[in-house]
């Protein structure tokens, strides 16, 4: 266990108010985007195709990276304090290396015009009209940068915590599976953060190799590669992120939720046999991305399928039934905090489960590629991993257990749910009318009403989002000053 | 029951099934929130809810494993296909249109000339032999009431085969589903069923 030490404490708390403002930040710029994608969708507007698309690369990587750096800037914070001696300088290092890469983002996508997709699937980067070959080497390096940041910081949380429990092997539990309980505790925190890094580090591995290779060819022209391997590693990197974002928030939310309900989470056999489980899951589930590529053995598309049903088992039965036992008959003052953690452990579950049924095999060839797939992934990005986000917050902002009991979930918190829940279902509908996703409007498809209807439920989810943004003003209201005032 | 039929698509069983999903979620949150105003301890607590996560456990991976297996029946792969199709076509997608003939290409990718426009029987299994000569992109085929019934990546390098049968003749729309570009919306073709 760490040693109060206040000087060192208020060093974390700057960093991670430094980072909790940057997010606050950039997130409502990011959604803005997503705003003038969905109006012109919906023919509100009309933005060129061109920017359209360097709108949504933008878009994408941008909160993909903004949210995972915030997810584990947040675990860096509350280890830090908490439970071992971590390095705040590389803290800052990382937080500077993620700006520079959003910064070289930026610049491509909107000076560039950079505009692949956040998967810049292999050869369009180089392949594209709409944008300069310039912005395609920014575009790469600046991930690289942002790779090196994530990577240089989850191995430094890995690492220390070895140190300070031994071994791997008792970082992910496995000394509670022999018959006598451990004689040190472990605390979930740590299990959690390890199930959820380690394979982050390998797809950080795996994300570089890609970029190399693209850079590579961004050099030198007449180098290619297989397509079919690197849409596999672009997917491994791109799933893994997404899937451990997620984790790293329900990582905070099991040590930070018993603060509510004065009832412990703590570690025992099924949970490390959850997270095991876990940890190998989101590795193989990754091959749902390539169902449709039928040249692909059909036993990594059944291993896909696989792991994907699988991985509803230990996320189910374990987290969300010990969400359960924590909240049950707990005589909980509902405040802002537990309420946006339990709010956001079903957001997760809704759009988890709307991926699991996009995950079968026999359904992804109807659903593949329409909005469906951002309806599940948004559902558990916005309601969830964003709702954890606010939480923790709100958590920071006050500095006792009073002052948190007493920030209610008021009317910037219903109207941010309410929002995002009616944006969610537009694309939900959209992926049942089979309408396409990344397109820049619908006017070209000529067949049944695809078009009318894409464009309506385009426009309807424009007004959502502008409640979207209308609530998370209203939140930022108390929650700046409060959040600056912490630091102090 | 010719009322019935068409709404069971693919489509509408996910949106019903993840409905259902969301409805059940939510009835547990609005249960849990209502439920924590009054306290009990919580070794009772635990011991009410492991047994109910034990029944949960038991049929969660009942149902997973039978929906796992009754949907291996409906997979978009070709199985040892050993009745050969009645047609084959030769598709190639390239930056922003498709070619598409009758019969097996000999020809590259590049120098395969086809029309984005193409007519076929109905009730007949077709062979599309599906690639690209730039980038990824994805032929999928919609039907006249716009929705989408069967895609396959068209991939440099690769070829997919995709196999369908037109059940019914009319006009069939073929959209990009794989973004490859600006104009990537605007990659259309026709198919006519007769
Ligand atoms: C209210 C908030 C948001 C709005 C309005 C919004 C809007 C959009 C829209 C319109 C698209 C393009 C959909 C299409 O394919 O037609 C999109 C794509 C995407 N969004 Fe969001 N989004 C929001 C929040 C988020 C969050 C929280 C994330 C977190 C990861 C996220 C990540 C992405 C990604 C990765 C893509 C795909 C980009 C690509 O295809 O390259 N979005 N979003
Ligand atoms: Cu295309």
């Amino acid at each position: 266990m760490l040693q109060e030490n206040p000087a060192e404490q208020k060093r974390h708390k700057k960093l991670i108010v430094i980072w909790s403002v940057t997010f606050l930040i950039l997130f409502p710029v990011l959604i803005a985007l997503g705003l003038l994608m969905r109006l012109n969708q919906g023919e509100v507007f009309k933005i060129d195709p061109g920017t359209f698309y360097a709108l949504m690369t933008l878009h994408g990587l941008g909160m993909a990276g903004v949210l995972f750096s915030f997810s584990w800037a947040a675990l860096f914070y509350l280890i830090g304090t908490r439970y071992i001696k971590l390095n705040i300088g590389l803290g800052y290092l990382v937080y500077l290396l993620v700006l520079i890469g959003t910064v070289g983002l930026v610049i491509a996508s909107l000076i560039g015009k950079f505009a692949a997709g956040w998967y810049l699937l292999y050869p369009l980067p180089f392949k594209g009209v709409s944008w300069t070959g310039w912005s395609t080497g920014l575009t790469i390096v600046s991930l690289i940068i942002l790779g090196v940041a994530w990577l240089l910081g989850s191995l430094h949380v890995v690492y220390a915590l070895a140190k300070e429990y031994g071994s791997f092997s008792n970082l992910m539990g496995w000394q509670y599976l022999g018959k006598t309980e451990p004689e040190k505790e472990l605390p979930s925190i740590v299990l959690i953060t390890t199930a959820s890094l380690v394979p982050a580090i390998l797809s950080f591995i795996v994300g570089a190799v890609f970029l190399i290779m693209n850079l590579m060819q961004h050099f030198e022209a007449s180098l290619t590669f297989d397509p079919l391997l690197l849409k596999n590693m672009v997917f491994f990197f791109g799933h893994t992120l997404v899937n451990v974002t997620m984790y790293c928030c329900v990582a905070w939310v099991y040590v930070l939720l018993p603060e509510f309900t004065k009832r412990d989470w703590k570690v025992n056999k099924v949970v490390v046999y959850s997270w095991n489980g876990t940890f190998i899951f989101i590795m193989f589930a990754y091959f749902h991305h390539l169902y449709m590529d039928f040249v692909q053995p059909v036993s990594l598309h059944y291993a896909g399928q696989i792991a994907s049903y699988m991985s509803s088992i230990p996320a189910t039965v374990v987290t969300m039934f010990g969400l359960i036992v924590q909240v049950y008959h707990a005589k909980i003052k509902w405040s802002i905090i537990p309420m946006a953690f339990l709010l956001g452990m079903a957001g997760w579950a809704i759009g988890g489960f709307a991926a699991v049924v996009d995950s079968t095999m026999s359904i992804n060839k109807i659903l593949h590629n329409t909005l469906w797939v951002p309806a599940h992934f948004h559902t558990y990005m916005l309601l969830g991993v964003v709702l954890f986000i606010l939480g923790f917050l709100f958590y920071l902002a006050h500095n006792n257990k009073e002052e948190r009991d007493a920030v209610k979930p008021g009317l910037g918190f219903w109207t941010f749910v309410f929002g995002a829940s009616g944006f969610l279902l537009m694309f939900y509908l959209g992926g049942m009318k089979s309408v396409p996703r990344r397109y820049a409007d619908y006017t070209g498809i000529d067949i049944g009403n695809v078009h009318e209807t894409g464009a309506l439920l385009a426009k309807t989810a424009g007004g959502f989002v502008i409640i979207v943004l209308i609530g998370l003003l209203i939140m930022y209201g108390s929650l700046f000053s409060k959040l600056l005032k912490a630091s102090k | 029951m010719n009322l019935i039929v068409p709404l069971i698509t693919v489509q509408n069983f996910a949106g019903i099934v993840s409905l259902i999903g969301a409805i059940v979620v939510l009835s547990v949150v609005l249960f849990l929130i209502s439920s924590a105003s009054s306290y009990e301890d919580k070794h009772e607590v635990k011991e009410k809810v492991y047994k109910a996560r034990k029944r949960y456990f038991i049929g969660l991976a009942s149902v997973a494993v039978i929906l796992f297996f009754s949907s291996l029946q409906f997979l978009p792969y070709p199985k040892n296909q050993t009745t050969p199709a009645d047609k084959i076509v030769t598709v190639v997608a390239m930056q922003w249109t498709w070619k598409m003939g009758e019969g097996v290409s000999t020809l590259s990718p590049h120098d395969f000339v086809g029309t984005n426009e193409i007519t076929l029987p109905a009730n007949k299994s077709i062979q599309f032999v599906v690639s690209s000569m730039d980038v990824n992109h994805n032929f999928a085929i919609y039907n006249s009431k716009g929705d989408l019934v069967a895609q396959t990546q068209a991939m440099p390098e690769y070829e997919n085969q995709l196999y369908y049968t037109f059940p019914e003749p009319g006009e069939y729309a073929i959209l990009c589903l794989e973004y490859c570009g600006m104009p990537h919306g605007f990659m259309t073709g026709k198919i006519h069923i007769n």
